[in-house]
C-alpha cells in the first residue's frame, strides 16, 4: 500500500460506478487506486495524451470494449488494458487478449480483490512484455543489423538459424535453409571442411577461428574469417554450434598481393645483388687490366729511362773508383785533399744508391696504394729520374713548390710515373732546349665548374682543399685541333718510335684512380700547361678562398 | 816519384765536366804524378775562354752537360784559332766501354774514355795522346 497510487482510467459508458470501484479496489488492500472516469472512448484517448495513466480499465459490452481497444493501444502501446465486462463470452475474450488486453474479466466473477490484482498484473505483464520485446529487438538488431553472416546448426550440422545476411548469402529463405546441411549449399569438399571444423568444435568444446576459402552460390571465390563457437542449452547440454563470418577477401588478397610483393622484391634483391658482384668483379678486372696498362707503360719509361739512370750512376762510379786510386798511393797524396776525397766518395755512394733505389721504386709493380703524401717529394724525385734526359736536351727544370702544402692520398710509384711522363713529355717538346717549370700549390675551391672534360664536378665540391700541380714547357705547344686528342689512347704527336701514345691516357688513369682531375691547354706564351689537381688529404669543405675548379683544355693560340 | 832536378815543363790540362767531385779527382790524380798542371771547369758555357786563359796541352771534355753538351764546347774550341790544335779527349758517361772498344776508342775521330775509369788507363791515355799525338789504344 505504500508509494504513488496506481493511476487507473476507466472507460464506462455508464457514470455509476466510478466511485464505489474506486473504494472497492482500496478497500481490497491490493494496492492504492487513483480511479479517473470517462464515458466515451474520444475522452480517454484525450485523457491518455495528457496525464500519466497505469492501466486503462474498459467496463464496456464485450463488442464495445473490441471496438475501442485497437484505437486504445496505438494511442499508448506500453498502456497496459483491462477488459471488464458483464457477460460471459469467451470468444470476445480471446479476441480482446489477442489484441493486446492484458485480461478479459467478468464483472460477476469479479470481486474487488481480484480486479485489484488483476489490474496490478496486467501492469507487471506489460513491464515484463515490453522488456522482453526490448531485449530481443536489441539481440535482433545485433544478429541482424551487423554486416556478419550468422547461423547456428545442430550437432548433426543441420542448420538451426541463418540471419538475413547469411540467407541472402546463401541466396535462400530461412526456411530453404533450416534442416539443411552445408552439403546443400556449397562444393562437397568445401562444405567437407566446413563439417569437419564444426566436428572439431563440437569435440574440443572451444572457440575455432580461421581465415578460410568460401564460394558464394553465384561461384564467387571468397577470402571469410570464421568464428565458431559450441552452443550449449539452458542444461549446459551441447547441442550444436553457431558460427559467425565475413568477407575478408580484399584484406586477404591484399596480404597476399604484399607477400607476393615481399618475395618478388627479396627475389629482386637477390638479383641486385648478384648483378652488383658481377659488376665488383668486372669493376676489379678493369682496374686490374688498367694497373697492367699502367705497369706496362711504365716498364717503357723504365727502358727509355735506364739509359740516363745509368749515366747518372756512371758518374759516382767513376768518382768512387778515382778516389778508391787516389787513397791508394799514400806518398803522393795532397793530405789537405783527403777529407774533400772522402766526402766526394761519401756523396757518390748515396747519389748512386738514391738513383738506383728511385729506379727500381719506379719500376716495382704494385696495387694502387695510397698513402699521405708530399706531391712536392714525388715531383723532386721524379725530376732525379729525368735528370739525364733534361741536361741531354739542354732544359732547365725550374721547380716552384709550395712549402705549405697540405699532403695528398698518392700512390709515391703512380705519381712518379705521371710526372715522368709529363716531364719526357715535355722535354720531347723542346728539342732544342727550353725550360721546364713546375708549380705546386694549395686552394680551397670557391666553385666548381660542370666541365665535362675533366670531370671536375663528379670528383670536387665547392669548399674542397686541393693541390694544384703544373707542369709547363717552352715547347712547340699542342695544335689546338689536337688539343681534345691527347688523352686518347695511341694518339701520338711524336714521330714513329718516340712514344708508346699511351703516356697521356695512362696519366689520366692514373690521375682519376687518385680521384683527382689532368687537364691541358697551350700557354699564351708558347708551350703547354698540364694542370693536375688531387683533394688534399683530409679536406673539409669550407669555401675560403675564391679559386673555381677550372681544370678544361684552353685552345691555344 | 823519385824527385827530379830537371824536372820537364808540367803539360797542363783542362777538365771541363759539370761534376765537381769528377773534375776534383781528376785534377787531384793527375797533379801527384808531379807531371800535370790541371785546371778544373765545370760549366761547359765557360769552357773555351777558361781555355784561352789557361792555354792547356789537352782538353778533358764530358760530354753530357747543363747548358752546351761537349760536342757544341768542341765545335767552338775549333772555331778558335789559339785553341783550335789542342787535343781534346772526351770523357762520357753514355757510352758503354765495349760500345767504345769497338770505335777504336773513339768518338768523331777523337778518342774518348768511358765513365767509370781507373786513373791508370786514364793516364796511359793521356800520355799516348801527348806523346804522339796518335790516338791511343783502346781501353781494355
Amino acid at each position: 500500500m505504500n508509494g504513488e497510487p496506481i493511476q487507473v482510467l476507466l472507460l464506462e459508458t455508464t457514470a455509476a460506478g466510478a466511485a464505489p470501484l474506486e473504494n472497492q479496489l482500496d478497500d481490497a488492500g491490493v494496492a492504492r487506486f487513483a480511479l479517473e472516469r470517462v464515458g466515451r472512448a474520444e475522452d480517454a484517448i484525450d485523457r491518455l495524451e495528457k496525464n500519466h495513466v497505469d492501466v486503462v480499465l474498459l467496463h464496456l459490452p464485450p463488442d464495445q470494449a473490441l471496438r475501442v481497444l485497437p484505437s486504445v493501444q496505438q494511442r499508448a502501446p506500453s498502456v497496459p488494458v483491462v477488459v471488464l465486462t458483464d457477460e460471459e463470452n469467451e470468444s470476445a475474450a480471446v479476441q480482446a487478449v489477442r489484441g493486446g488486453a492484458q485480461d478479459y474479466l467478468i464483472r460477476s466473477k469479479t470481486d474487488a480483490r481480484t480486479l485489484a490484482h488483476g489490474l496490478r498484473y496486467a501492469i507487471e505483464r506489460k513491464r515484463a512484455e515490453e522488456a522482453l520485446q526490448k531485449s530481443e529487438a536489441f539481440y535482433h538488431s545485433l544478429v541482424e543489423s551487423l554486416p556478419q553472416n550468422i547461423f547456428r546448426k545442430d550437432l548433426l550440422g543441420r542448420f538451426t538459424f541463418g540471419n538475413g545476411r547469411f540467407c541472402k548469402e546463401i541466396g535462400k529463405s530461412l526456411d530453404q535453409i533450416v534442416e539443411k546441411t552445408d552439403f546443400d549449399f556449397f562444393p562437397a569438399d568445401l562444405a567437407a571442411k566446413y563439417r569437419a571444423d564444426d566436428q572439431g568444435v563440437i569435440e574440443s568444446g572451444k572457440a575455432f577461428e580461421v581465415i578460410e576459402e568460401h564460394v558464394t552460390p553465384v561461384g564467387e571465390k571468397l577470402y571469410v574469417q570464421v568464428i565458431k563457437t559450441p552452443v550449449h542449452d539452458a542444461a549446459g547440454n551441447l547441442i550444436g554450434t553457431q558460427g559467425i563470418f565475413w568477407d575478408v577477401s580484399e584484406r586477404f588478397r591484399s596480404e597476399e598481393q604484399l607477400k607476393q610483393a615481399y618475395a618478388d622484391l627479396a627475389a629482386k634483391e637477390a638479383e641486385l645483388l648478384e648483378t652488383m658482384k658481377l659488376l665488383k668483379a668486372s669493376h676489379e678486372e678493369l682496374i686490374q687490366a688498367q694497373l697492367q696498362l699502367i705497369q706496362a707503360e711504365k716498364l717503357e719509361s723504365v727502358g727509355r729511362l735506364a739509359a740516363g739512370v745509368a749515366h747518372e750512376v756512371k758518374n759516382p762510379l767513376a768518382i768512387l773508383l778515382m778516389g778508391l786510386d787516389y787513397l791508394a798511393e799514400a806518398e803522393t797524396r795532397e793530405p789537405a785533399a783527403d777529407q774533400d776525397v772522402m766526402r766526394a766518395m761519401r756523396d757518390a755512394v748515396y747519389r748512386a744508391d738514391v738513383i738506383v733505389r728511385g729506379l727500381v721504386d719506379f719500376s716495382a709493380n704494385r696495387r694502387l696504394d695510397a698513402i699521405p703524401q708530399d706531391l712536392n717529394a714525388m715531383i723532386q724525385r721524379s725530376l732525379l729520374l729525368v735528370k739525364h734526359e733534361l741536361v741531354g736536351a739542354h732544359v732547365a727544370a725550374i721547380p716552384e713548390l709550395a712549402e705549405d702544402l697540405p699532403p695528398v692520398l698518392l700512390d709515391p710509384t703512380k705519381i712518379q710515373q705521371v710526372f715522368v711522363n709529363l716531364f719526357m713529355n715535355a722535354i720531347q717538346a723542346m728539342p732544342r732546349g727550353g725550360t721546364l717549370t713546375v708549380r705546386t700549390r694549395a686552394r680551397r675551391l670557391q666553385s666548381v665548374e660542370r666541365d665535362e672534360g675533366s670531370r671536375s664536378a663528379e670528383r670536387f665540391r665547392a669548399g674542397d682543399r686541393v693541390v694544384i700541380a703544373e707542369v709547363e714547357d717552352t715547347g712547340t705547344g699542342i695544335p689546338p685541333d689536337k688539343l681534345v686528342k691527347v688523352f686518347d689512347p695511341f694518339f701520338t704527336t711524336k714521330p714513329t718510335g718516340r712514344g708508346t701514345g699511351l703516356g697521356l691516357t695512362v696519366t689520366r688513369k692514373i690521375v682519376e684512380l687518385h680521384h683527382g682531375v689532368v687537364s691541358i691547354a697551350n700557354r699564351d706564351g708558347g708551350g703547354a700547361r698540364v694542370t693536375l689537381m688531387f683533394k688534399a688529404h683530409g679536406s673539409e669543405s669550407h669555401a675560403i678562398q675564391r679559386e673555381p675548379a677550372q681544370a678544361q683544355a684552353h685552345p691555344g693560340r | 816519384m823519385p824527385f827530379n832536378v830537371n824536372p820537364p815543363k808540367r803539360k797542363r790540362i783542362l777538365v771541363v765536366d759539370d761534376e765537381p767531385d769528377v773534375t776534383l779527382l781528376v785534377r787531384l790524380n793527375l797533379q801527384r804524378t808531379g807531371r800535370y798542371e790541371v785546371q778544373q771547369e765545370n760549366r761547359a758555357s765557360r769552357a773555351v775562354s777558361t781555355a784561352r786563359t789557361f792555354q792547356p796541352d789537352l782538353i778533358l771534355l764530358d760530354i753530357m752537360m747543363p747548358e752546351m753538351d761537349g760536342g757544341d764546347v768542341l765545335a767552338q774550341l775549333r772555331e778558335d784559332a789559339g785553341l783550335r790544335n789542342v787535343p781534346v779527349m772526351f770523357l762520357t758517361a753514355t757510352v758503354l766501354p765495349e760500345e767504345l772498344k769497338s770505335k777504336g776508342g773513339t768518338i768523331g775521330g777523337h778518342p774518348c774514355i768511358a765513365k767509370p775509369f781507373q786513373t791508370e788507363v786514364l793516364l796511359s791515355r793521356i800520355d799516348s795522346i801527348l806523346s804522339g799525338g796518335k790516338p791511343a789504344a783502346a781501353p781494355r
